[in-house]
């Protein structure tokens, strides 16, 4: 079953421990300028949001790639680079609508998240579950959960209202 | 090996940058974060210079663990000389400011001399440059970050500022990052500003090379469920520190109306549960936020709900904040502690300090010590909620006569106002108490009056002695790594081996601070979080460095006696109710009259706790007078100082 | 560094010690264990008489959120009371000496 990331930016808090185990996970360094998964932040107003690749289906840097560097993993279902082929023209980069395909300026590569073969780390060591790994169909079902409990809160909410006058 | 760390020296006045690699012997002695600063205040600064002249030396740095793949290494060190003090500054902060300067190439910065006019340090991948501040002048602390992200466009810029508080030398101003991360006391904020020096400015994108990066992830998932599944670390992680305020109020700890009661009482709207109502109303559900790489996450995130300051976002309060602007000056209103919270952090200027002298003035002006006349009208009663938050303005633009003469801090203020106003002066080597009330706990009150950066909880704090846990328990935590058989209280009102447990306390935190990691993840709030066992694995990991538990305590205990040798060295006698080893008179003479049942009439008997006093320095080795002894100095290899290894 | 990776150092090891859904009393001398009713708002201590008031982290962690201010405010005043009329005993005797 193909599986992908879910992330809930509500919970996140910003700390960036997944920027540094993925870096040390795939590059055996610590340095967030290596990392597949970046934490967005509004520092002014408390704003943090995990951006990471989506694994697309039509794939816009699968699409633009000239030599076809880039395909679908057929176990995990996630898009990865071939840097046999890969010329470093860093067109991918410039299509991703979500800026998942990173460019590392040290190596000269393109890089981007491979679910690190199916066990996540950063998935494993974000302790709030700001981002979780699930099954790629159940992902809206969790969205329609979370949906359906605020509205459910708010409608008692309103009861209590309504009770009240 | 993967320790190949820098460490700049800038000189303010000439121009020049020197960079030199830390060589590992130097390490192996000192580790990294305050114990090597210590080493490189003790061999930089000239002897007994003014704190604010060109010869004092401010050192920025992180630890050994530095970005480094172990659970929040987010702290960041500062140290100087203090110009509150005259003797040992040093503070730490938190947020994300030494990773990204381990990231841009450097883990310590000694910075000399004074700039002409003001300037800020740009550090960027392995490059240090000088750059005009001009345009940074007068701005808070949020809104200079902001601005030299502007200025240099990128937005993961992350600076360590001070705010106007430092640019007017107001003496216990602090150096800070982020919203509210605040190396915050000894003001060291004034020391960056005496020197001209508004920020320190770090983008970096170099590798920190992980010595056995598989071992080292497996271990840190250990090390933080360690730390997380702490029962406190779960509830720092939902209330924050505040949540102290709970118990410590509630059995009579908290430090009321300067120092006349030890609880503040029916203060319903500032306990840490009502502050995170407001945090979740203004904020919603998920609002608690951590540093770097931080799984504790015990910072809290809120509006200020009402008030002149409606809708302005910060951070915190912490516990220090809940006392500062709550409890010492009885102003039990949640959103003047969020409102006085934000405006120090806005000014860069130490809560603690602020709030503690504010309420030593309000006794002093019910006293009739100083007038309306000397506050320039200002009714400074306690409880009065708008003198107080008038104050913290004031004092951070020297604004009026009183204004001006808190912003020196407690001692110079005593001596400027004069009368007796120095006995109502709650504070050890002139630096104010935490508003915690220590006269029911004997071992709490040693550990702020010999402190090596004056009156602190973050030196030496053996915080679990209140837990009342079995002897066993103790024995275990404090017979390790070095052996000790003599007495240990489960009492907290004993006075039994406490001085054995804040010696002790010492070199763990010291230890922490060499690593750069939080005290939150080490035995201050918990008896099951990591020590100097755990640590020898965290290090080895990531550093490559393989020392024993026993190697570390040494390193530590190098550290603390540099640090008490500079404070000899400027001036600290045992006995010196302004530098010395000593708490104010009110806690022997005034008895507890709040709190829990067996707290009522609780004093620090005097007799005894000289005794600890003595026997916390034998621990040591250091005489009588609380001098290292020539042996002792002979067995931690400092007998040779200053050295100038580096 | 050989690290025995199953040996658990001595701050993990006191894990086994920890206990879940109790609170202590927090009179000094009492420091008795108090085990809240699940999702209780107060509790009284049995030894000493201290009442607090309970807040609950999680279902299995309850923390004293506070006194209940009046009760524990008679107590305290109680023995603020005795301490005074034992000094002023004491200082009477003192008087006619």
């Amino acid at each position: 079953m193909e599986k992908v990331l879910m992330i809930n930016y509500q919970k996140c808090t910003g700390c960036r421990l997944c920027e540094l185990v993925c870096s040390v996970m795939h590059d055996g360094v610590s340095n967030p300028a290596r990392s597949r998964i970046k934490v967005m932040k509004w520092e002014a107003e408390g704003l943090y949001i995990p951006m990471s690749c989506q694994q697309c289906e039509d794939a816009p840097c699968m699409n633009v790639c000239p030599v076809k560097a880039i395909s679908r993993d057929e176990d995990l279902g996630f898009v990865m680079v071939d840097y046999v082929i890969c010329i470093g023209c860093r067109s991918c980069v410039a299509v991703c609508p979500f800026g998942a395909m990173n460019y590392n300026s040290i190596d000269k590569k393109v890089f981007k998240c491979d679910l690190c073969g199916g066990d996540p780390q950063c998935v494993r060591f974000c302790e709030v579950n700001a981002i979780e790994y699930v099954d790629a169909d159940r992902l809206s079902t969790f969205k329609k959960k979370d949906a359906a409990e605020r509205l459910s809160v708010a409608q008692k909410e309103a009861g209590a209202l309504q009770a009240a006058i | 090996m993967a320790l190949d760390r820098k460490i700049a020296y800038i000189d303010l006045s000439t121009g020049e940058i020197e960079i030199k690699p830390i060589p590992l012997d130097v390490r192996k002695k000192f580790l990294g974060g305050r114990g090597l600063d210590a080493y490189l205040l003790y061999n930089n600064k000239e002897q007994g210079c003014d704190p604010l002249a060109r010869g004092n030396t401010l050192m920025i740095s992180g630890g050994i663990l530095t970005a480094t793949c172990a659970s929040a290494t987010a702290r960041t060190h500062v140290m100087a000389k203090s110009p509150l003090t005259g003797l040992l500054g040093s503070a730490n902060m938190g947020g994300f400011f030494a990773p990204e300067m381990a990231w841009a190439g450097f883990h310590h910065l000694v910075i000399k001399g004074k700039a002409e006019k003001p300037v800020y340090l740009w550090i960027h991948n392995g490059e240090i440059e000088i750059r005009d501040a001009a345009n940074l002048w007068g701005k808070t602390t949020t809104e200079t970050q902001w601005a030299i992200r502007e200025e240099l466009g990128d937005d993961e810029i992350k600076s360590a500022v001070i705010g106007p508080a430092g640019e007017n030398l107001v003496r216990f101003a602090n150096v800070m990052t982020g919203i509210k991360n605040s190396a915050g006391r000894t003001g060291m904020g004034c020391v960056m500003g005496s020197k001209n020096l508004k920020a320190v400015a770090a983008r970096g994108t170099m590798d920190i090379k992980i010595a056995h990066p598989v071992d080292a992830l497996e271990y840190n998932k250990r090390f933080i469920n360690q730390i997380t599944s702490a029962k406190v670390n779960q509830t720092q992680g939902t209330l924050g520190t505040p949540f102290i305020w709970g118990a410590t109020n509630s059995w009579g700890g908290i430090r009321t109306r300067n120092f006349q009661y030890n609880q503040c009482e029916n203060a319903d709207d500032i306990e840490p549960e009502r502050i995170d109502e407001i945090c979740e109303e203004t904020m919603g559900p998920y609002h608690m936020t951590g540093c770097f790489g931080c799984q504790v996450h015990c910072r809290a995130q809120y509006k200020i709900p009402s008030g002149p300051y409606a809708g302005k976002y910060d951070e915190g309060p912490e516990y220090t904040s809940q006392g500062a602007f709550g409890g010492e000056p009885d102003c039990k209103n949640a959103v003047t502690v969020l409102t006085g919270n934000h405006l120090v952090d806005q000014y860069g200027m130490d809560n603690l300090e602020t709030g503690s002298l504010i309420s030593w003035a309000m006794e002093l002006y019910e006293l009739g010590i100083i007038t309306s006349k000397d506050t320039d009208g200002l009714d400074l009663k306690f409880g009065n909620d708008e003198a107080l938050l008038e104050m913290i303005t004031r004092i951070c633009y020297r604004d009026g006569w009183l204004a001006d003469t808190l912003a020196d801090g407690g001692i110079p203020a005593s001596e400027k106002i004069g009368k007796d106003s120095f006995s109502y002066l709650i504070q050890v080597k002139g630096m104010s108490n935490l508003h915690s009330d220590e006269r029911a706990t004997p071992a709490l009150a040693l550990n702020i009056a010999t402190g090596s950066r004056g009156s602190d909880h973050l030196r030496s704090r053996p915080a679990i002695d209140l837990y009342h846990l079995p002897e066993e328990v103790l024995r275990k935590i404090y017979s390790n790594p070095v052996p000790y058989d003599g007495p240990l209280s489960s009492e907290h009102t004993s006075y039994d081996g406490k001085p054995w447990m804040v010696f002790w306390q010492e070199n763990c935190y010291m230890g922490v601070d060499c690593l750069c990691i939080c005290k939150y993840h080490t035995t201050f709030l918990g008896a099951t979080l990591p020590n100097f066992e755990d640590w020898t694995k965290v290090i080895y990991y990531n550093t490559g460095l393989d020392m024993t538990p026993k190697e570390i305590w040494d390193v530590a205990e190098r550290c603390y006696n540099i640090e008490r040798l500079f404070n000899l060295r400027e001036g600290l006698q045992r006995e010196d109710l302004k530098k010395g080893d000593t708490l104010n008179h009110r806690y022997y003479d005034e008895p507890c009259r709040r709190g829990a049942i067996d707290v009522i009439g609780a004093t620090i008997d005097r007799k005894k706790f000289k005794k600890m006093i003595d026997e916390y320095y034998g621990h040591h080795g250091w005489d009588e007078n609380g001098v290292p002894t020539p042996e002792t100095l002979k067995r931690l290899g400092l007998d040779q100082e200053p050295s100038h290894l580096l | 560094m050989a690290i025995d990776t199953e040996k658990l150092s001595g701050a993990e090891s006191l894990r086994k010690t920890r206990t879940y859904g109790k609170v202590r009393c927090h009179n000094p001398s009492c420091m008795e264990r108090l085990q809240p009713p699940a999702g209780a708002d107060h509790i009284k201590c049995p030894t000493c008489g201290m009442e607090y008031r309970i807040y609950w982290v999680n279902p299995n962690l309850p923390r004293i959120r506070g006194p209940v201010w009046d009760v524990n405010r008679k107590l305290a005043e109680d023995k603020l009371a005795s301490i005074n009329k034992s000094k002023s005993k004491k200082a009477a005797k003192k008087g006619g000496d």
